[in-house]
């Protein structure tokens, strides 16, 4: 049997590794399984993955959950500021009632996850820091994620949308001062180059986003146990490669940066919280005004330690 | 089925369907809907429809009915004969003043235009006629206009140079500042053939230019200030940290609609309807053409074809520049036939990955091909210049406008040698503009 | 059949302008944006997904004007060399063609609007568009596509062979 598996991005990229690890163990395992990989958007653009998915028509993807959010509300809170603290709290949070009532969710569309794993990032500014909600207060910022731009208005910041791509261009030209996303697109899209200060994801990270390798439901049904063991032998296998490949990531940017010669500056316990005092005034807050159940699903998410 | 055998099929109906005269942006969805359904069974058919509004849910695309709209409603107004007559007053003591000044004037037109037909009938309209009762050789008459005009897509701003950037993800500013300088070496090139030609020809007399007082030549200085305006407003825009290229295009359509309305009086609404409805169906022909290319290359990506043609290229161990040469005669085999917005949807994706792996700069490669898309413009079959000035000067034979076009594309052809030989004719600026590349 | 046709092409027309339309009001909303940002210093988050809709509605809502106007360019090679009744054969094969795609995508484009309102989808932005409200033009977009389509065909066919003049694109 052939699976058909789709991401948007490059073969260098630590998901497209992941996704080939499940892939490579698969076809070691000689079960007459064979996973085609897609990397860099070549089949479906990265916000219209989810749907082919939950049809049937796509087998497998790896993918920021938060894109379906329109689709599933709930999925919303897999990119929400200062829910997950660190890496090794984003790993308790996948084995947590919390993830358990979002694959319940994800179940209802025929998806299930393969794969856990969760990326960090952090802020950059052009002329300052951005390390509490303070510093932001009237700057032009670029924020990854809707729960993201409604925290930063909340502060008092101006938001401009635009890919990640066009963060480079806007920041040179002065369009944007500060601007949030992961460690990896900080590193590979060069905005070192236009920057003064990098916040990175520490010990107190407030962008954490979710962004496991999905499977739909019936397609894993269709196959035999031993093909199914391997594809669970390979997710194993992948998930603990992802979670250390993701805190060398958040590594490895700060190193880039300070080469760079960019000021490094850490946000503080105290800056974590008044963030996410903010986030629950503004984000939080509009996220169960949108979808009332979501308080259920906030709460799981919050209980975790 | 091997995958490079089902790609030359689907390259054979391809051609065929599109040869049957139906319209480019159906026939790629019929070629699509055909080998989807056949090879990826009836419910593939359901995506298509999600394929095509997602390649055109992109903030990136809104610069392209803007450019259009800018260069139209510019092209509605009587600001081509402006500044070519300007240009005429002031370059008159230059021998060839006048062939000179048409294709400064389309030099110039194409910077406020993102279409080469478009800046070739503005110009055209007055610059035939003055230079064919001037004595210029009709052949240098028509050839300089069929090829000043191409110039709209390789100035910036270029809908063909945004098309490039949203297919192969490179920034479009980068691309825009990348066409200038060899835009300025095309047009040194047509100006140094057209001076040639006429002098050949006999027509040194034409070659002589017509005296203006100091007052003529300041007289028509103002009527020519609105466009440097604009062209000085959108780069400031573009590159001075108010807006991104797509934003840009915005301020560039206000500023050539308020420049039509205020300046030129376009006051009367069935003309300010006409320039609307007209660059509406170039907007809606051109955008419709990028969804069907989204389907069709969604088609030939989960048959697996493009990855295997890359993989193929990749296997052939050829010489980088016997590479470049075979990419650039495909190129101009697509631009004779089809128009450049589809040959670069269909091909960017493609061919990118392969000119990347051989080591050549992707915008340096965007230049190379914009000038291959040029060369499609004025050359027969389907040369959507040759039409437009054909409409213009109607009572000059195809035949001539053909003969006159040709060595203009021998230009080309050298320009793209002498690009190829110093990369750094475009590289220069926009690294100088925006650092080197990302 | 004149009826059909005659309506068709009235409702296109009058479609074809709101299009247009749509394309200036993007113009002053993008305008309005970075006015906003560049001299307010204020937020602009509903205004790129607004635009993008609207050209993308225009577009999709335009697709049947142009067709009107003959403004899809094509490449008429072939049919210029044909003698006329083979020609005339050409163009109603190609029509019927482009009538069954662009049908397709019609159908498709309902139920990706019918099943977005039913599962009360929206985008996942700040703004959370109701989707079926982007989606709809597809249907109603590719709808009037191919009644024009259908309109064109049915003047191709009344019209004597040698009378048949290619639309020769646009560019
Ligand atoms: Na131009
Ligand atoms: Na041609």
């Amino acid at each position: 049997a052939e699976l058909r598996l789709s991401h948007q991005w490059s073969t260098k990229d630590v998901r497209h590794k992941v996704a080939q690890m499940v892939a490579d163990h698969v076809s070691a395992a000689n079960v007459d399984l064979d996973i085609k990989i897609f990397p860099a958007k070549a089949l479906f653009k990265p916000r219209e993955q989810y749907k082919p998915l939950s049809r049937g028509q796509l087998d497998m993807t790896v993918l920021p959950l938060s894109y379906a959010g329109g689709q599933q509300p709930a999925y919303n809170l897999t990119l929400m500021p200062g829910l997950v603290k660190n890496h090794d709290h984003a790993a308790r949070l996948n084995e947590s009632p919390f993830m358990d009532a979002i694959e319940e969710v994800m179940a209802e569309d025929d998806v299930m996850v393969l794969v856990h794993g969760y990326l960090a990032g952090g802020f950059v500014g052009r002329e300052k820091c951005i390390t509490s909600p303070d510093d932001i207060k009237g700057l032009q910022t670029r924020a990854a994620g809707k729960a993201f731009e409604q925290m930063l208005v909340g502060a008092g910041a101006s938001i401009a949308s635009m890919a990640s791509s066009e963060i480079y261009n806007a920041m040179q030209t002065g369009v944007l001062d500060a601007a949030n996303t992961s460690s990896s697109s900080f590193v590979s899209y060069r905005v070192y180059e236009q920057v003064s200060c990098y916040t990175p994801a520490g010990d107190t990270a407030l962008w954490f986003m979710y962004q496991p390798l999905l499977m739909n439901k019936g397609a894993f049904d269709g196959l035999n146990s031993a093909q199914q063991s391997a594809l669970r032998e390979g997710a194993a296998k992948a998930e603990a490669y992802y979670l250390a490949e993701a805190k060398k990531e958040d590594a490895n940017s700060v190193d880039v940066y300070r080469k760079a010669g960019v000021q490094i500056k850490e946000m503080s316990q105290g800056e974590f919280n008044a963030w996410r005092d903010l986030a629950k005034e503004t984000s939080y807050k509009m996220f169960v005004e949108d979808y009332p159940e979501g308080q259920r699903f906030l709460d799981l998410a919050l209980d975790v330690e | 089925m091997d995958p490079l055998l089902l790609g030359l099929i689907v390259a054979a109906v391809t051609i065929f369907v599109l040869f049957s005269g139906v319209a480019v942006a159906n026939g790629l969805l019929i070629v699509s809907t055909i080998f989807l359904l056949v090879f990826d069974g009836v419910r593939s058919l359901e995506l298509m429809p999600e394929i095509l509004f997602g390649k055109l849910d992109n903030f990136a695309l809104l610069s392209i009915p803007m450019f259009i709209l800018m260069g139209a409603s510019i092209a509605s107004t009587r600001a081509g004969a402006d500044l070519y007559e300007a240009l005429d007053r002031w370059l008159t003591r230059i021998p060839g003043g006048l062939v000179i000044s048409n294709l400064g004037a389309c030099a110039l037109f194409a910077a406020m235009s993102g279409s080469s037909p478009a800046t070739c009938a503005a110009i055209g309209k007055m610059g035939i006629p003055e230079m064919r009762k001037r004595n210029y050789p009709d052949t240098v008459a028509t050839g300089s206009i069929a090829a000043g005009g191409t110039l709209g897509i390789l100035i910036p701003p270029s809908v063909t140079m945004i098309v490039y950037g949203i297919a192969t993800e490179t920034s479009i500013g980068r691309l825009f500042l990348s066409g200038v300088v060899p835009g300025l070496l095309l047009v040194g090139l047509f100006m140094a053939w057209s001076v040639y030609s006429t002098w050949k020809q006999g027509g040194v007399d034409a070659l002589g230019g017509r005296s203006f007082t100091w007052k003529q030549r300041f007289e028509v200085l103002p009527r020519v200030l609105p466009f440097l305006a604009v062209i000085v407003g959108v780069l400031y825009a573009l590159y001075g940290g108010v807006a991104t290229p797509s934003e840009t295009a915005a301020v560039g359509a206000l500023l050539c609609l308020l420049l039509a309305i205020i300046i030129y009086r376009m006051t009367d609404f069935s003309q300010l309807w006409v320039m609307l409805r007209d660059s509406t169906k170039e907007s809606v022909m051109i955008l419709l053409i990028i969804g069907a290319a989204g389907v069709f290359s969604y088609m030939l990506s989960s048959l697996f074809i493009t990855q295997a043609i890359a993989e193929w290229i990749g296997t052939l161990d050829v010489n980088r520049w016997v590479l470049m040469l075979y990419v650039n005669l495909f190129l101009l085999v697509a631009g004779f036939f089809l128009p450049p917005v589809a040959v670069i949807l269909m091909a960017a994706p493609i061919l990118l990955p392969i000119i990347l792996a051989a080591g050549f700069d992707p915008y340096w490669f965007a230049v190379i091909l914009t000038i291959n898309m040029e060369i499609g413009l004025i050359s027969p079959p389907v040369g959507l210049n040759l039409y437009v000035i054909n409409g213009i000067a109607p009572e000059i034979p195809l035949k001539t406008i053909l003969k006159g076009s040709a060595p203009y594309v021998g230009c080309m052809v050298l320009a793209i040698l002498i690009l190829s030989v110093f990369p750094g004719i475009v590289t220069w600026l926009p690294d100088l503009m925006m650092g080197t590349a990302v | 059949m004149r009826f059909f046709v005659t309506w068709v092409n009235r409702v296109n027309q009058v479609v074809g302008v709101t299009a247009a339309m749509m394309v200036v009001v993007a113009v002053a909303i993008t305008c309005q944006m970075i006015f906003i940002r560049y001299v307010l210093n204020g937020s602009t988050a509903w205004q790129t997904e607004t635009v993008i809709y609207l050209i993308l509605g225009a577009t999709m809502l335009g697709m049947g004007y142009v067709q009107r106007l003959r403004g899809h360019v094509n490449v008429d090679l072939v049919a210029v060399m044909l003698p006329p009744s083979l020609r005339k054969g050409l163009l109603i094969v190609a029509a019927l063609a482009s009538i069954v795609v662009v049908s397709i995508m019609a159908f498709y484009g309902y139920e990706m609007a019918h099943i977005a309102w039913a599962k009360n989808w929206t985008s996942d932005t700040v703004n959370a568009v109701p989707l079926w409200i982007p989606y709809s033009v597809m249907p109603i977009g590719f709808g009037l596509f191919a009644l024009q389509l259908v309109a064109d065909l049915i003047d191709t066919v009344d019209t004597p062979a040698e009378a048949i003049e290619l639309a020769g694109g646009g560019h």
